[in-house]
């Protein structure tokens, strides 16, 4: 019997690797893709390795910093992703405390609103918007977290919400009582309860951000030249005349490996952020 | 204080522009305009945006631009759109609260979908200019759009290849004779080492050469037979004609016509210039391309000859003449950024700087009084042709109803060239497809 | 507490607020309204009345697309769901590497859309080169079938976590109880481990809905509806038609379809949240 299961957990983790080798294979393809020279990137052999001839070591990569704008893209991405993430955490876990301690018919109501929002698609919104922030000169990449925060706020607050409910509201009143006013009981007494739940909101809104291509697209003056990654990636698809293979798998590289040391750095945050994210959605 | 503000924040764009400009030369590939430091201490009142229709001529545009601004003080900022995605880049640009001033729209059609956000030219220096007023388009009484360039397209063709397959340009001039020596190559493909087409790559950056300016062949033919110059309605009675010359293409290309579905417009150049291939049906404004310093032809090696499709009196068929560049002023724009506008566009087509930009860098000849000579051989040729007698085809592909339509042709065309669809494909969106968007757009 | 906090709003709620006015009320409302106009740009609309829905109602491409998306919603549901179940039953038996697995499994899901298509573009051409059939963009058939792959290499890592929270939160007593009963592997996954599984699974699929339904980036970058719309979604449907189209009769269409698409999302939205609800109950 014992032995029986032995067997079947070594069959099991079997097949489990080969699956997995095949799951990162794509992504393994890409890197010794963007390796190769232009003219040895086709369509028949993407799957062969680079060989001496081919291999054109990290000229791609080189192109796609120094003159595809990859290096200011990375910037506007950076900015965009940490500036809206931080106003996102701030800004709506205050509005979520704020819905589940006071009891009244327009707490009840804004709420209803958020979750709302976070069901609407963004097809519905995404001429008017763009709209809207060019006029109130939003439309920058220091200032796009403001819509980020309206347009986002939805999932945010849903999720704060969710998670105040099971604190005990006694030792915020304790802290009250003892002469804290609101806002220093929000951030000396809740902020550091939330700790756990910050860090899994962060990271599923970081990881809708940093990925976010349309918001972004329609959004941004892009006569100023303002783009983020995404949207170069796009762009080197047809747009520089051509369909320049090379610098967009380096650049697709470089998009994909940041995410990747962040997430084996904090790998458990991660992981237990989208279960209980879930859980709660 | 509303000044203030005003300046300040013209200020910070224009640390904004200096800073996305200064980053690698000119890496923002959103082509972003040249408004120079000058701009704001001059404290200019107007600026100029143009949304350029040519991705060919951005360069030389941002160049022209920098220098209007060094010239004048004035900001221009010039932004192109990708291939196939000038209605698209227009109109996200238009509802914005600084859309362009200076727009274009591509004939008739065109105008019709912007005539409302058109500033009437009449009385304006620019017009003035105009070589005649009737190559302007009017609503009515106003003159919203004024032509910026003439243009001819047609089958350029490396004379020096050519005659290594024993042949010379005057032993084409019909659509057998342009088949006969195809095959002939093709069939000698390998001993020559070069193919007779570069390939019709069905990509964006190059399917516009078949969707629109080989459509416009069956198009014009139609007309001619009718005796109009535009119908929304079309028979398709031209078609198997257009299949031929399609089939002609694709057959006797540098490729196997499955691999054109990915094939670019860079990709169809590169070959001919690389001598892979001899002939390559492009226009005038590929000239600069193809000549001229670090480039491997001169004009005793190239000529452009008609594109023949077996149609009408080929012998005396001449190239396809005409323009989709029209000027748009947007009459929605500030006051004193149509002004602006209106004095850019006019520098452009007098200033000694203006029109030889546009004559040598772009490789343009302007309908404007103070044209200066081109040096395109292109140009040139087709003024020979015209001189000899020869009926030039009128661009009839002006009419098309909308890029969809065009668009769509390329779809199928590319699912015809790589055996996934059937020409009756082709001829379904060509006829019907033409019916519908004209409901659509009338609607 | 209430009292001092209400006084407080300025502070908790008018940040928020006033940036969800402006990056959700303010241009829904707008949206709403302009699917009665025909515009161009917002401060030129004139009122059209309900001619933009009669015409996206009975635009064929349209109604392709909603035929389409619903087609691929069902199918990629289904592949993701049992994959990403089967994965988090063989993870929860407590094998060697388990870590691993689980880590892989989940990368894609830190990939954006636009990246993730291209990724998978090249592969596809280059299998379908080697195996001499056409490109993706060429073949309809392909395009689904590619997106189904897509999406399940996407989601099924986010699935799977969601599987194994719902697995280890079953108590350990009752697989115990089960054991000590006699029952078989199989009827414990029957009998137990599924029945308590119940909420995972009403998220998980609610989730794989939402996300077929309102899939965009993946569309746009691996097939970009070719040919000829036969692989457009709705999303994608709707962005071509508003952007993509010259004329100001389409931008109305568009936002028409965009509402249309709006109220079909908050449906599916609306029987989830009432399935959830029911489910609660019986627990």
């Amino acid at each position: 019997m014992n032995q029986n299961k032995t067997l079947k957990d070594n069959i099991t983790s079997i097949i489990l690797g080969v699956l997995s080798i095949a799951w990162i294979y794509p992504v393994f393809m890409i890197l010794f893709n963007s390796l190769k020279k232009e003219t040895a990137i086709s369509t028949g052999t993407a799957f062969q390795l680079p060989t001496s001839e081919t291999l054109a070591g990290l000229a791609n990569y080189v192109n796609a910093l120094t003159s595809k704008g990859f290096l200011t893209a990375f910037w506007y991405s950076l900015v965009i992703t940490l500036t809206s993430v931080v106003l996102i955490l701030i800004c709506c876990s205050m509005c979520a405390w704020f819905i589940t301690r006071v009891n009244t018919w327009y707490s009840k109501a804004l709420y209803y609103l958020f979750v709302f929002s976070m069901v609407v698609p963004f097809q519905m919104l995404m001429f008017t918007l763009s709209a809207t922030a060019d006029r109130l000169k939003l439309s920058s990449p220091y200032t796009i977290c403001i819509i980020y925060l309206g347009f986002g706020a939805g999932l945010a607050v849903f999720m704060f919400c969710g998670f105040m409910k099971s604190i005990p509201i006694e030792i915020e009143e304790a802290a009250m009582i003892d002469g804290c006013s609101p806002l220093r009981t929000f951030f000396m007494v809740v902020l550091p309860i939330l700790k756990p739940t910050l860090i899994s909101v962060g990271i599923l809104e970081t990881m809708w951000l940093w990925n976010d291509y349309l918001l972004p697209y329609l959004v941004l003056d892009r006569t100023k030249g303002y783009m983020t990654i995404p949207i170069l990636i796009q762009y080197f698809r047809g747009s520089f005349g051509k369909v320049e293979m090379g610098p967009m798998m380096a650049s697709i590289m470089m998009n994909i490996i940041p995410i990747i040391i962040v997430y084996l750095l904090c790998q458990k945050h991660i992981i237990k952020g989208v279960a209980a994210g879930a859980v709660k959605g | 204080m509303k000044k203030t503000v005003a300046r300040l924040l013209s200020l910070t764009v224009c640390a904004g522009m200096l800073t996305a400009c200064g980053g690698g030369n000119s890496s923002a590939p959103a082509s972003s305009g040249a408004a120079d430091s000058g701009a704001s201490a001059s404290g200019a009142s107007g600026a100029v945006y143009y949304l350029n229709f040519k991705p060919e001529a951005d360069d030389a545009w941002q160049a022209l631009a920098k220098a209007y601004t060094e010239e004048t003080g004035v900001p221009v900022t010039v932004v192109t759109a990708a291939s196939n995605t000038y209605e698209q880049q227009l109109m996200s640009e238009m509802a914005k609260s600084t859309p362009p001033t200076l727009f274009q729209v591509n004939g008739p059609v065109g105008l019709s979908n912007w005539k409302d956000y058109c500033y009437d030219l009449t009385g304006t220096d620019v017009m003035g200019e105009l070589a005649s007023e009737s190559f302007a388009l009017k609503d009515g009484d106003q003159i919203l759009a004024i032509p910026y360039v003439n243009e001819s397209y047609g089958i350029i063709t490396n004379k020096t290849l050519l005659a290594k397959a024993g042949y010379a340009v005057e032993d084409i001039d019909s659509f057998d004779d342009l088949k006969k020596v195809a095959e002939d190559i093709t069939t000698r493909k390998n001993e020559l080492g070069f193919a007779a087409f570069s390939s019709a790559g069905m990509d964006g950056s190059s399917n516009w050469r078949y969707q629109t300016h080989l459509a416009n062949m069956p198009i014009y033919f139609e007309y001619q037979d009718k005796g109009v110059g535009v119908s929304e309605t079309i028979e398709g009675k031209y078609l198997d004609n257009y299949k031929a010359i399609f089939d002609l293409y694709i057959n006797n290309s540098t490729c196997e016509p499955a691999a054109l579905a990915g094939k670019t417009g860079d990709d169809s150049r590169n070959e001919f210039l690389a001598g892979e291939a001899v002939f390559y049906q492009n226009g005038s404004w590929e000239y600069s391309n193809l000549v001229g310093e670090g480039k491997p032809f001169t004009d005793d090696d190239l000529a452009m000859i008609p594109i023949y499709i077996g149609v009408g009196d080929e012998a005396n068929q001449g190239l396809c003449d005409g323009t989709e560049n029209y000027w748009c002023v947007n009459g929605a724009a500030k006051e004193e950024d149509i002004q602006a506008t209106l004095d850019f566009m006019y520098w452009c087509v007098t200033s000694e700087t203006g029109t030889k930009a546009m004559a040598d860098d772009m490789g343009f000849v302007i309908p404007f009084k103070g044209a200066q000579e081109s040096p395109n051989l292109f140009v040139r040729q087709d003024a020979a042709y015209s001189a000899a007698g020869k009926t030039p085809i009128s661009w009839a592909f002006l009419t098309i109803p909308s890029q969809t339509w065009k668009d769509e042709l390329a779809s199928v065309l590319t699912a015809y060239a790589a055996g996934t669809g059937s020409w009756d494909d082709v001829k379904t969106q060509f006829v019907d497809g033409w019916a519908s968007e004209y409901a659509a757009l009338n609607g | 507490m209430e009292k001092a906090l209400k006084k407080y709003w300025p502070f908790f709620v008018l940040p928020t607020f006033a940036a969800f006015v402006i990056g959700f009320i303010w241009p829904f409302l707008q949206g709403l309204y302009l699917s009665f106009c025909k515009f161009i740009t917002i401060d030129r609309a004139t009122f059209n009345g309900l001619k933009n829905y009669i015409f996206a109602l009975t635009e064929p491409d349209f109604l392709h697309a909603f035929w389409f998306t619903a087609l691929f919603t069902v199918v990629s549901t289904i592949c993701i769901n049992l994959a990403a179940l089967a994965i988090a039953l063989a993870l929860t038996r407590e094998i060697k590497g388990t870590n691993i697995f689980r880590s892989v499994f989940f990368m894609p899901n830190l990939i954006g859309g636009i990246v993730l298509g291209y990724i998978w573009q090249i592969l596809f051409n280059c299998v379908l080169t080697l195996l001499g059939k056409p490109l993706l963009s060429l073949h309809a058939p392909y395009g689904f079938v590619g997106l189904v792959i897509l999406m399940c290499w996407q989601q099924i890592g986010y699935m799977m976590i969601i599987y194994i929270a719902g697995l280890q939160s079953i108590p350990g007593d009752y697989l115990e109880a089960a054991r000590i009963d006699g029952a078989t592997e199989r009827q414990i996954l029957w009998k137990v481990k599924l029945p308590n599984l119940m909420p995972s699974i009403t998220i998980c699929t609610f989730l794989s809905l939402t996300n077929g339904f309102k899939l965009f980036d993946q569309n746009l970058a691996l097939t970009g509806g070719d040919p000829a719309h036969k692989t457009e979604m709705l999303a994608l449907n709707i962005y071509q038609t508003f952007y993509g189209r010259a004329g100001a009769q389409w931008k109305g269409y568009g936002q028409a379809k965009a509402v249309l698409f709006c109220i079909l999302v908050l449906v599916i939205s609306f029987c989830q949240l009432r399935a959830t609800r029911s489910k609660e109950v019986q627990q």
